[in-house]
């Protein structure tokens, strides 16, 4: 809700803006997209709205039925959104009227992140204390507070405390006792403002940039949850597909989520309060807070966010009116092997059971192949179940792999059936390519299983399959791969020229490459021991070889021998002239059956 | 590649079963558990070539192999597995009769000490029904000992060579064995062996009593028979519970783990041949 003066006239400047500073970053940053949602969410029509530190543009868009205010310290990021808000003041937090309050205050980059350079600095306590002044009774805080010793810190490379970056004129760590370091902390640091927690949510893979959101509370309780697994391993995947990092943050996420640990470990925690004491009396549209999602979510190149909703019939998908396309693009609309049609998750059920993908790692580690026949088999019989009479699979079936599929005792559920193929796919294809998903894993990952170091990836898709209970060929899983680039192509929006360069990948992987992704400096180093031992394999094969053809052609050379003593022996000669005559008739016999089968071959030629 | 892939006719076997014909199977990229095995899988003394694939029989082999320090370990069952699958159809025997004996065996270069007589004499007790002795070629061929064995009324057989360096194994030597066991009631043995696996799996009563013998140089690493003793009590006696002795015999010869056509043809190197068995 903006009013009709020029952006130049909304900008404030009560002093402490720095003029040669920017907080956002060049592009847009798609990843907010949860925070926007849940933004957009906890803001009531026409409330009116602080929104603190730097953020996306797209979250201010969100934000398009409210009137907001930005608190910025830097002058050009206020020039930049000044399109999009009532208000920008420029400034730190003691830019912000006394006076003034707000029914909320969006806090999503963090406390840190709204002090200035210049002035007094407040620090993290007095900027939430400014904060949590401007909100009026019954008014709700979005806060994002970072974990130090979070996933995100974890897995960097780099140290936290060596940062050397424009940013780090002062680092926040967990040594400053002004800062709260995990949830109960966060939570008695917003009491002793006045403020209640409402909700906290993990922040996952990068509090900077969460692609998923999900309620903390619920993520430790269920720790067996496939869709949790699911979420994180897409965020962290995602997330985190370009940096370097120590270890695999897919994995780790996994782990803490089965040990109870995800929101202890989350990288990042957003957390809802609200101002106390609760409003006596109904005030409009703020009376009721409206229920909170058990889970937000960015998926697809498009960018929408899917919320996991609780409801009294379980967990629900919602897609809110503002992450519906206008119109779900028609298979015929486009070449792409796979569409996309969100608006039918909508209400449905989220189903139940483990992630078959992580069901498969545990029996593999474990080398409890009867827990793998009976998954793999269970997974098999399930695609073929549903493949139509000409053995193809259709829709969103095609598309089944392990790592889309929940296990829930012995019924398997394809997670969100969204995603739907344009064209069937041979049921045997698609477990090719489910399989073929998950012997990479197994191979590239450094996953023990099993198998042996002989196999390349193909021929493990092959074994695996004879486990699942089905004989596949190598051709059917150079098919799966083909498969897997035309629907990862379109999964992340590449054009040709990217799906070429995909799919060379996909045929050229080894089992002595590391994953890819994130560039894990564990993963690598796992990679080149992998190398190194079958080098070692390899060497002391040759030398077994050579010592065995020495050892063969030493008999070779004694054959050679007795042959040439027996040939030169009166016997032998007798024996040869004896049957001079049946090998020279044999001869003839053979240069006539020759000549015929020439002259049968270039007959039909001469009619032709 | 070794060629104690060969023995008993495994290799071919495993060819048959894996589509590659009748012919000379190719070359295998690893090394195939050869007999039921209480140590590593491999023959004591067996040459060994670092992370060259093991071909294991068991997942309780492979464990074992694993904590003796073997790498690339692969359990795809014992080759008797292949060819009870490929011969599953068979027309069931007209009628299983007496007991197919097989009295303890060392290998070429072993010499086994004990008293046949004794032996003899204790199957003779023991046996309700008509006995047919097997004795690996290498007593087979020893006359004075298979006379022992014809004088006591017994039926005398042997299913074949298992060969050596590469030679004259014979390709059908387990299914002989395999028409053998149909025919007979009972199986049994004065140690437990692979012979006595294969007996279970092909539907014989088994049976392990009389003097063990003993090896001369026997390999005690693994700790011989006295640990076999320990370790399966329950198949030791001259009458064993049957459901009991199935169900070991299904983990000791891996029935459950016997790869589909193509999964073989990739664990043992044959996937992408140049030629196919010659």
């Amino acid at each position: 809700m903006t009013t009709q003066t020029s952006p130049a006239d909304r900008i404030v400047l009560p002093g402490g803006e720095m003029l040669a500073w920017s907080d956002l970053p060049e592009g847009h940053s798609p990843a907010a997209e949860p925070l926007a949602a849940l933004a957009a969410l906890v803001v009531p029509a026409g409330a009116r709205v602080l929104v603190a530190g730097p953020h996306d543009p797209a979250l201010l868009d969100r934000l398009a039925h409210a009137e907001v205010t930005c608190l910025l310290r830097s002058y050009p990021d206020g020039v930049a959104l000044a399109a999009r808000a009532a208000r920008v003041v420029v400034g730190g937090p003691a830019g912000l009227a006394d006076d003034e309050r707000f029914d909320v205050v969006i806090a999503g980059s963090g406390l840190d992140a709204v002090e200035s350079v210049e002035g007094a600095r407040l620090g993290w306590g007095g900027v939430l204390a400014r904060l949590a002044g401007a909100l009026r009774p019954g008014g709700t805080l979005l806060l994002r507070v970072d974990n130090p010793v979070g996933l995100r810190r974890l897995v960097d490379a780099d140290p936290w405390y060596a940062r050397r970056d424009d940013h780090a004129w002062t680092i926040a760590g967990v040594l400053d006792t002004d800062h709260p370091a995990n949830r109960e902390q966060v939570r008695d640091r917003l009491a002793q403002v006045g403020l209640h927690t409402r909700a906290c949510f993990a922040a996952y893979p990068d509090p900077e940039a969460p692609r998923a959101l999900i309620d903390a509370d619920r993520l430790a309780r269920h720790t067996t949850s496939g869709l949790f697994d699911a979420l994180l391993h897409e965020a962290c995947v995602d997330g985190l597909a370009t940096a370097t990092v120590l270890q695999d943050p897919a994995r780790l996420a996994a782990d803490a989520l089965h040990a109870g640990l995800g929101a202890v470990l989350a990288p990042g925690w957003v957390v809802v309060a609200s101002r106390q004491p609760a409003p006596d009396t109904a005030d409009g549209p703020y009376a009721a807070p409206v229920p909170l999602p058990v889970a937000l979510s960015r998926s697809g190149p498009d960018g929408e966010v899917l919320e996991v909703v609780d409801d009294p019939r379980g967990w629900r998908w919602r897609l809110r009116s503002a992450d519906r396309r206008a119109e779900p693009a028609a298979p015929f609309a486009t070449r792409e092997a796979v569409h996309r049609d969100t608006a039918t998750l909508d209400g449905e059920p989220v189903p139940e059971g483990r992630l078959l993908r992580t069901l498969l790692l545990d029996a593999a580690l474990r080398r409890d192949l009867h827990t793998l026949r009976r998954l793999l088999h269970g997974y098999a019989a399930w695609l073929m179940g549903q493949a139509g009479p000409d053995g193809t699979l259709g829709d969103a079936a095609a598309l089944a792999t392990v790592d889309t599929v929940l296990v829930d005792e012995e019924r398997y559920t394809l997670l969100d059936p969204s995603w739907r193929a344009t064209v069937p796919v041979a049921a045997e294809v698609v477990l090719a390519r489910g399989l073929r998903r998950f012997a990479t894993t197994l191979v590239t990952g450094g996953y023990a299983h099993p198998w042996t170091s002989t196999l390349d990836v193909a021929g493990l898709t092959v074994v695996l399959a004879g486990v699942a209970g089905h004989d596949l060929d190598r051709a059917t899983v150079a098919a799966a791969v083909d498969i897997e680039a035309a629907v990862t192509a379109a999964v992340r929006g590449l054009g040709t020229e990217g799906r070429a360069v995909l799919l060379s990948e996909l045929r050229s992987v080894e089992p002595t490459d590391p994953p890819a992704g994130p560039r894990s400096y564990q993963q690598l180093r796992e990679a080149w021991l992998r190398q190194r031992e079958e080098l070692k394999r390899v060497t002391a094969l040759l030398k077994w070889t050579e010592d065995l053809l020495t050892s063969r052609e030493r008999a070779l050379r004694r054959a050679e021998v007795t042959i040439n003593l027996l040939s030169g022996s009166m016997s032998y000669r007798v024996g040869r002239l004896a049957i001079t005559p049946a090998r020279l008739a044999r001869r003839g016999a053979r240069a006539a059956r020759r000549r015929l089968r020439d002259a049968m071959a270039t007959k039909p030629k001469e009619q032709q | 590649m070794h060629h104690a892939n060969h023995f008993y006719g495994h290799a071919h076997v495993l060819a048959r079963y894996a589509g590659l014909g009748d012919g000379h199977p190719p070359r295998i990229n690893g090394y195939v558990q050869h007999g039921w095995n209480i140590g590593d899988g491999l023959a004591p003394g067996h040459p060994y070539v670092e992370r060259t694939p093991s071909l294991l029989w068991s997942e309780q082999t492979r464990r074992r192999a694993w904590s003796v320090g073997r790498r690339n370990l692969v359990v795809i069952g014992a080759p008797f597995v292949y060819l009870l699958a490929m011969r599953a159809a068979d027309p069931p025997p007209e009628r299983r009769e007496g007991t197919i004996w097989y009295p303890f065996h060392g290998w070429e270069g072993q010499h086994v000490r004990g008293d046949h007589r004794e032996l003899i004499a204790r199957i003779r007790d023991t046996e309700p029904g008509p006995v047919t002795v097997c004795l690996y070629w290498h007593e087979y061929g020893m006359r004075r000992v298979r006379r022992l064995y014809e004088d006591a009324g017994f039926r005398v057989i042997c299913h074949g060579y298992r060969g050596h360096w590469w030679r004259d194994t014979d390709p059908y030597f387990l299914d002989k064995q395999l028409g053998e066991l149909r025919r007979h009631r009972r199986v049994a043995s004065n140690r437990l062996t692979s012979a006595i696996f294969y007996g279970i799996a092909a539907g014989c009563e088994p049976a392990v009593y009389g003097d063990p013998m003993v090896l001369a140089d026997e390999d005690p690493t693994f700790g011989g028979t006295a640990r076999i003793r320990r370790q399966w009590p329950e198949l030791h006696g001259e009458v064993v519970d049957l459901p009991t002795a199935v169900a070991i015999a299904r983990d000791e010869l891996g029935t459950d783990h016997r790869c589909t056509p193509a999964a073989l043809r990739e664990l043992l190197g044959w996937a992408n041949l140049q030629e196919g068995t010659s």
